[in-house]
């Protein structure tokens, strides 16, 4: 068993193949999960126990149970209930896409939920009181005093995140959907050249993890450019 | 629910096995966690080097990928090594509970390296030479004041590590460990009920992690019993 290079030139271009999936996995769930988190924060803030109390058990049950299993509840689970069959959902979750990205983006949206909510809470009190004196009502204050602080706080929390996202694509996998890690799988169970493939690919996440945490600094730098250093 | 009925043994015995992981994971997740954040906090420019090389590449890469890796990679060493010996041999392997028992605890051990290192920083400077003051040697310095305190600031972070671990073991499934997600993969195969039977997965799981969350809340509360008068 030698390390064969060119085995590693000729299959990172094939997976690279993948990295279109990959990319609209991620995408696509980080911005309903992002919607998704927005609407269960807000209900948890509305202090109405009917909307408080649904978010809260949404969220622990999405946070404590793995997501690998959540994806096979929407995928394979689903389909037992002739009412999902029939339902307008069902070109959706038919498809291992559709179902993945349902999954990714109910999981993602439970952690970005709390997330947003530590930022929420860490807003200083001393500005929401300014804000008060000012006369600005409850949604006001809302838009221009809490949200622009509780993102920049969330910022680090969520880079965290949406790198945990990046990574959770690759189980997209086991429901045969071709992403990179898919595609690296056949060329294994073909070449079974475990070293050589799953090493370059997993340079190539690290790559994408680097620049996800360059771009979301960059961010953190922009939205913290009225903060007294 | 009754298509389950004549699965539940199975379930408990796949549960064992998770907790089984979870177990080894988390004391092999604690080791590493350590020996990295004593890594980076050491003057040493290789050790340096080293955990942040161990902290950047299983931060950065899949979970799954880890396990396919150690799991298959190990596979076709053993092998290779085994035929130097007896060529007659096709096929060794690592049990995949222990690949995987290995690789999570690698994984979720690049996270602890910085809960740790984060937490011994954390610890006032002001409680270390009041130690001193008091004549401590270092050891006793360690264990009476360094851990305690760094203890308190790591709890929070290392239960969600935890929780990780837990999530984690559902992965080892892909290679092939008869835990639960196994059993229930099992279990459709006769009965055609999946949803049912990934849905008991999931509530096993919930399970834990509530039994988790709960006992880090319990150790945080023990954790900080002498400050509840300070604040």
């Amino acid at each position: 068993m030698n390390f064969d290079f060119s085995l590693v030139t000729d299959s990172i271009p094939k997976m690279l193949v993948g990295v279109g999936l990959t990319f609209q996995l991620m995408f696509l769930s980080a911005i309903i999960g992002l919607v998704l988190a927005v609407v269960l924060l807000l209900m948890r803030l509305s202090g109405k126990w009917y909307l408080g109390w649904p978010a809260q058990v949404f969220i622990y049950v999405f946070r404590g149970t793995p997501i690998l299993v959540q994806i096979f509840i929407i995928y394979y689970g689903l389909p037992q209930f002739e009412a999902v069959r029939d339902s307008i959902f069902w070109p959706i979750l038919r498809e291992p896409f559709g179902s993945a990205v349902l999954a990714l983006s109910l999981n993602t949206g439970a952690y970005v939920s709390e997330i947003l909510r530590g930022g929420v809470l860490g807003v200083d009190r001393g500005v929401l009181e300014a804000a008060k004196a000012l006369g600005l009502s409850a949604r006001q204050k809302f838009i221009y005093i809490t949200a622009p602080i509780a993102t920049r706080l969330a910022i680090p929390a969520y880079s965290n995140d949406f790198i945990s996202l990046m990574k959770a694509t690759s189980l997209a996998s086991t429901i045969t959907l071709m992403d990179m890690t898919g595609i690296a799988r056949t060329i294994v169970a073909k070449t079974f050249a475990p070293y050589e493939i799953f090493i370059s690919l997993a340079i190539i996440y690290m790559i994408f993890t680097f620049i996800i945490q360059k771009a979301f600094g960059r961010f953190e730098r922009y939205m913290s450019k009225y903060v007294n250093p | 629910m009754d298509a389950v009925s004549g699965w539940w043994d199975d379930y408990f015995w796949g549960s064992v096995i998770v907790l089984q992981v979870f177990i080894f994971s988390l004391i092999l997740m604690i080791i590493f966690g350590l020996l990295g954040a004593a890594a980076k906090l050491s003057n040493n420019f290789i050790a340096n080097k080293i955990a942040n090389g161990y902290t950047v590449v299983f931060r950065g890469t899949p979970e799954i990928l880890v396990i396919l890796l150690l799991y298959f990679g190990s596979a076709i060493s053993i092998t290779a090594i085994a035929q130097i010996f007896n060529p007659e041999i096709k096929f060794l392997d690592i049990p995949p509970v222990w690949a995987g028992t290995i690789a999570i605890g690698l994984i979720v051990g690049s996270y602890a390296t910085e809960t740790f290192r984060g937490a011994f920083q954390g610890v006032q400077p002001g409680s270390v030479e009041a130690a001193r003051a008091l004549g401590m040697s270092n050891l006793q310095t360690f264990i009476y004041i360094r851990t305690p305190e760094m203890w308190r600031l790591a709890l929070p972070p290392f239960g969600n590590h935890m929780l990780s671990l837990i999530k984690d073991t559902a992965l080892i499934s892909i290679i092939g460990l008869n835990e639960t997600l196994f059993v229930a993969k099992q279990a459709i195969s006769t009965t055609g009920k999946p949803f049912t039977m990934y849905i008991v997965v999931g509530g096993i799981y919930l399970a834990f992690s509530s039994v988790i969350t709960l006992s880090v809340m319990a150790l945080e509360r023990y954790g900080s019993r002498h400050m509840r008068d300070a604040r």
